[in-house]
């Protein structure tokens, strides 16, 4: 049924063979069990010779400072938000790098990105408040008097950390897409009537320390850990910074890397180019995945290109001039892809823009926003075959760019945007056609022929058909699970409703698909017309099932010996052997029971009557308080056996002939419960009569198990072996119930439940039917599916979001 | 294109079982079924075997399935009433679903060839709705025309359907699903969803991979 032991399968992709330093690996690997071998977008920049992470960072900030002392240029190295871009103009080349040492401080108005850059290299990656402050909306940073500000002397800034962005909560796969810190809360769009360029509300807010909460936006609602189809251990690096590595010399990165900036002189001609692009590629996992760039300074021409390259497409060229090259080039608004003169596109961009960068795994295109409107889909077959990465690349001196990953909000509402193509796509699924070969899978009485013929020539189901399927597939669900009275009503409520009624079959012109309709009565008709055996022998597998639950073994033992005896003698009498051992496990039980009783009427001084039996029934409650609640919350074809016939150990008391039992003769009692175990006897009976009772229980017990090693002394099957042994040390303990660890895993009513569900499958087995409903089959196929198809790289996959679609709400 | 990649049946089944389902789950998509579909008395055993909170009043799904009893036994009057004592606003704010609704009635006076009841009918009623909308005038010519053919089985399919037993229940879905809209519920059966995106899915990955089909395990 759903018992579902720890998932553990994920498979680790070998690593490629020069493997190269391991937090390099970390930094950049994608670690997917599904891997497809053979395809590249699943590997990352392994191939190149690379250095650590550490050491990447170092050098980032080496090399962005070594330039900030050569060029030190408001022009060239402005990184600062639009307003405070303004005032930088106006205040002329003084402003300064943010990292500089802090002797110079001409405002305290800053903007929030340029702030929250400072944050970003002197705080921890995984303090939250940093993740918060970052996010806050109107995150106005005071006087940077106390904000360490990066020095040379400071230590290297850590990786940029920022929490998943949140468009990518729309992703059925978002639990694997990671940022470099574990995702805390996304930051929500910015959502300021305006978007004025010099008028960012940062600016406008008196300055107040950014440590105060208030400033805070509000945090965006996370679903509380919503269900997952995938496990948690795989995770898809999403692009965090520009790389340090794979960018041309004439760019430098800053420290945090979110900055490009071009140095050197300017190039005429085509051949000189200058490109960057991410350490991580963009996982199509995703579904949609967004970045945006604000152009810090657009030098002279603007000959900025904003868009994606694969790994190893030149640095030297403008992304969208090479082959498996995507770019929007800002000087005139053209879009390129591997081409040498462009396609009209969109606007120019230029200093202060922000551009938008978007790739839709769905449909394999491209889109560009600029300052938060969409401009509109661009390019073919984009990240279809090929990994891609962000890329920016510029031509001139005193262009520089600052990317947003999702360290900040973002311009344009691509949550909107993504919620929009998520709905496409499920669209699109629940328009799918269904064939006929969901029939046979459907069907009750499915076996291996029908299996086969599933095959053969599909046509689509008509819409009475695909309620006989639904119909099917419910009725075998309550069935397998035992639920025989919704059973019994849905099926005499289906014949109501799921057939016309009469009066609309006079009036009814002839319809041409008779013979449709006819194989679909006839699928319907099946399971009603052998309603009653089927649901006596539902009736009996959960009766078998609740006695086990109930710790009524014999019960269970007769029931399955007269209805289903090949399912004790399957797999050499495993089954018939694991009973037993519950049953000298339930023995055990009872007689540890009684022997508490004893002991707590001697220590609380009562002598016997029916007082005690009052406070040996307290005694137990919260034993059996516990049980009630895995009752109601683990197995649900308990209810009644839960209830009325006590869950407790001592329902079964004794056995007859357990010593003449062999190994496939069951031990059974007629009568199974003795009067004298229920707790108001007992206390009638008084303490030497419990004492006495003890003693012949656990006789019995011992007795039994003998016979039982006797039994069995000649199975040397390891879980024959192993189960015994286990069974068996229970004994050692004096409440098994209480001694937790493995013994309480034995003889606890998880124990039970595991071995109904096991006899209940044995059964359904024993009849040639499958061990778990159709239904959860058909679950388990369809997300298996779903997330392979996602880890091929099928966008459309990552808008299927099963928990969310059909477990939710 | 990277070659097909192949799944062993190992493999797949591993996966399957790595699958996070739970009974609950699986539970309540039953439940989302017997409520949508209108099983209350099942819905009811069910919440109670099941151990489930039933998602909704149990009494909503009986007045929806009178409703829907009615619109397949071609009593429409009946049903509006009904779906107007229900909640009058699902009507008033369905302009579409109401002259679906009256779209039936004039169906049903031809098929009962109540024909001066018909036109009486469509002239007061119909005729002017039909012009506030091209969607609307369209299907009132589709149903006219029924009377053309004097509900002959020559009459061309896309005229004749309109009679078919699927017409009604058509009209029927469209009102069980404002019904459950206005409850905030939904209206899509889970469970067909599944199938359908079972069938998306596998017809996705076919492309891409050998694996084991459903049915295959």
């Amino acid at each position: 049924m759903t018992t579902r032991p720890s998932r553990s399968a994920s498979i680790p992709i070998p690593r490629s063979t020069s493997s190269l330093s391991p937090s390099r690996n970390i930094e950049s690997v994608i670690s997917i069990p599904f891997a497809a071998p053979g395809r590249p977008r699943l590997s990352s920049a392994q191939a190149f010779p690379h250095r650590s992470n550490a050491a990447d960072d170092h050098r980032g900030l080496g090399v962005s400072y070594g330039t900030r002392g050569s060029t030190n240029t408001a022009a060239a190295y402005s990184p600062t938000r639009p307003t405070a871009r303004s005032m930088t103009l106006a205040a002329g080349p003084g402003r300064g790098s943010v990292r500089a040492p802090s002797t110079f401080e001409p405002r305290v108005v800053r903007a929030s990105g340029e702030a929250s850059r400072s944050t970003d290299t002197a705080c921890l990656p995984s303090t939250s408040p940093s993740r918060t402050r970052r996010q806050s909306i109107s995150g106005v940073r005071g006087t940077s008097a106390q904000r360490p500000i990066s020095t040379y002397n400071t230590p290297p800034p850590p990786p940029v950390s920022f929490a998943r962005p949140a468009y990518l909560e729309h992703s059925a796969f978002r639990h694997m897409l990671q940022t470099e810190s574990p995702p805390a809360l996304p930051p929500s769009r910015k959502n300021e009537p305006t978007y004025e360029h010099h008028g960012y509300p940062a600016a406008m807010s008196p300055p107040t320390d950014s440590d105060d909460e208030s400033n805070v936006s509000p945090p965006r609602e996370l679903p509380s850990a919503p269900p997952s189809i995938v496990s948690h251990d795989q995770i898809l690096k999403l692009p965090t910074r520009w790389s340090d590595q794979y960018r041309h010399a004439l760019l430098s990165v800053s420290g945090d890397g979110r900055d490009l900036t071009y140095h050197g002189a300017s190039c005429s001609g085509d051949r000189d180019a200058a490109a960057a692009r991410t350490i991580n590629p963009i996982p199509s996992a995703c579904g949609i995945y967004y970045y945006e760039v604000e152009i810090i300074s657009k030098g002279q021409k603007g000959h900025i290109s904003i868009g994606f390259a694969a790994r190893d497409v030149k640095l030297s060229r403008l992304p969208g001039w090479e082959t498996n090259s995507w770019g929007y080039h800002g000087d005139d608004g053209c879009s390129f892809a591997a081409e040498k003169s462009g396609t009209q596109y969109g606007p120019t961009f230029g200093t202060g823009d922000i551009i938008g960068c978007g790739i839709d795994f769905t449909t394999y295109r491209a889109f560009f926003t600029k300052n938060g409107t969409l401009i509109g889909p661009v390019f073919e077959g984009i990240g279809k075959d090929v990994d891609v990465y962000p890329s920016v690349g510029m031509r001139h001196q005193g262009e520089a760019i600052r990317v947003n990953f999702g360290h900040e909000p973002f311009k344009y509402d691509i949550d909107y945007h993504a919620q929009q193509q998520q709905n496409q796509v499920w669209t699109n699924v629940l328009n799918t056609p269904l064939d006929s070969s969901l029939l046979d899978v459907c069907s009750p009485n499915r076996d291996v022929t029908t299996a086969l013929r599933t095959s053969s020539a599909k046509t689509p189901l008509s819409e009475e058909q695909t309620k006989d399927v639904i119909n099917q597939l419910v009725v075998s669900y309550l069935e397998h699970h035992g639920y025989v009275k919704t059973m019994r009503t849905f099926q005499n409520r289906h014949e109501d409703v799921g057939l016309p009624p009469q009066s609309l079959d006079a009036v009814q012109p002839a319809t041409d698909d008779h013979d449709v309709d006819m194989s679909g009565e006839a699928t319907l008709q099946a399971p009603v017309t052998h309603a009653d055996t089927i649901e006596d022998d539902v009736e009996r597998r959960t009766k078998i099932v609740k006695a086990v639950i109930a710790g009524d073994i014999d019960t269970a033992l007769a029931d399955t010996t007269s209805y289903h005896p090949t399912v004790l003698a399957a797999e050499e009498g495993l089954m018939l052997f694991k009973l037993r051992c519950r049953k000298f496990v339930e023995l055990i039980l009872e007689a540890s029971e009684l022997k508490k009783k004893m002991r707590s009427r001697t220590g609380s001084g009562y002598g016997g009557g029916s007082g005690s039996g009052i406070s040996m029934a307290r005694d137990e409650s919260p034993v059996i308080e516990e049980m009630d609640g895995i009752d109601e919350d683990g197995m649900d074809v308990d209810d009644e056996g839960a209830g009325p016939s006590s869950p407790l150990p001592f329902a079964t008391n004794g056995v007859a002939s357990a010593s003449t039992a062999g190994p496939i003769s069951i031990p059974v009692r007629g009568n199974r419960r003795r009067s004298s175990a229920s707790p108001a006897d007992v206390g009638e009976v008084g303490l030497v009569g419990t004492a006495a009772q003890y003693e012949t229980a656990l006789h019995q017990a011992i007795a039994y198990g003998q016979t039982l090693s006797s039994d069995y002394k000649d199975d040397s099957r390891p879980e024959v072996r192993q189960l015994f042994k286990r069974t068996f040390a229970i004994v050692a303990w004096e409440d098994p119930m209480t001694a937790g660890g493995i013994v309480t895993e034995v003889v606890g009513h998880e124990a039970r439940v595991t071995l109904a569900n096991e006899l209940n499958q044995a059964i359904l087995k024993s009849q040639g039917r499958p061990t778990s409903p159709v239904l959860e089959t058909l679950y388990r196929q369809t997300a298996a599916c779903i997330m392979q198809l996602g880890m091929l790289g099928v966008g459309s996959a990552a808008f299927a979001d099963m928990p969310k679609e059909f477990l939710e709400g | 294109m990277a070659p097909k990649q192949s799944i062993r049946k190992e493999e797949w089944g591993r996966r399957l079982h790595d699958v996070q389902v739970t009974k609950n789950d699986l539970n309540r998509l039953i439940m989302d079924y017997l409520v949508i579909e209108g099983y209350k008395s099942a819905a009811e055993e069910f919440s109670q075997e099941a151990n489930l909170a039933p998602p909704v009043d149990f009494e909503s799904i009986e007045s929806r399935m009178v409703i829907r009893e009615a619109l397949q036994r071609g009593d429409i009057e009946d049903a509006i009433t009904r779906v107007n004592d229900l909640n009058p606003e699902i009507l008033d704010t369905n302009p579409a679903l109401y002259f679906h609704l009256q779209q039936q009635k004039l169906i049903e006076y031809i098929r009962h060839g109540r024909i001066t009841e018909a036109l009486q009918f469509a002239q007061s009623e119909l005729a002017p709705r039909g012009e506030e909308s091209p969607e609307f005038l369209s299907e009132l010519e589709r149903t006219m025309a029924l009377l053309a053919f004097d509900c002959s089985p020559s009459a061309p399919a896309g005229i004749s359907e309109l009679l078919s037993p699927a017409q009604r229940m058509k009209t029927a879905g469209e009102v069980n699903a404002a019904i459950l809209e206005s409850l905030s519920q939904g209206k899509e059966v889970k469970l067909v969803g599944l199938l359908k995106l079972l069938s998306w899915g596998e017809q996705m990955l076919e492309e891409k991979a050998e694996f084991p089909r459903i049915g295959q395990m």
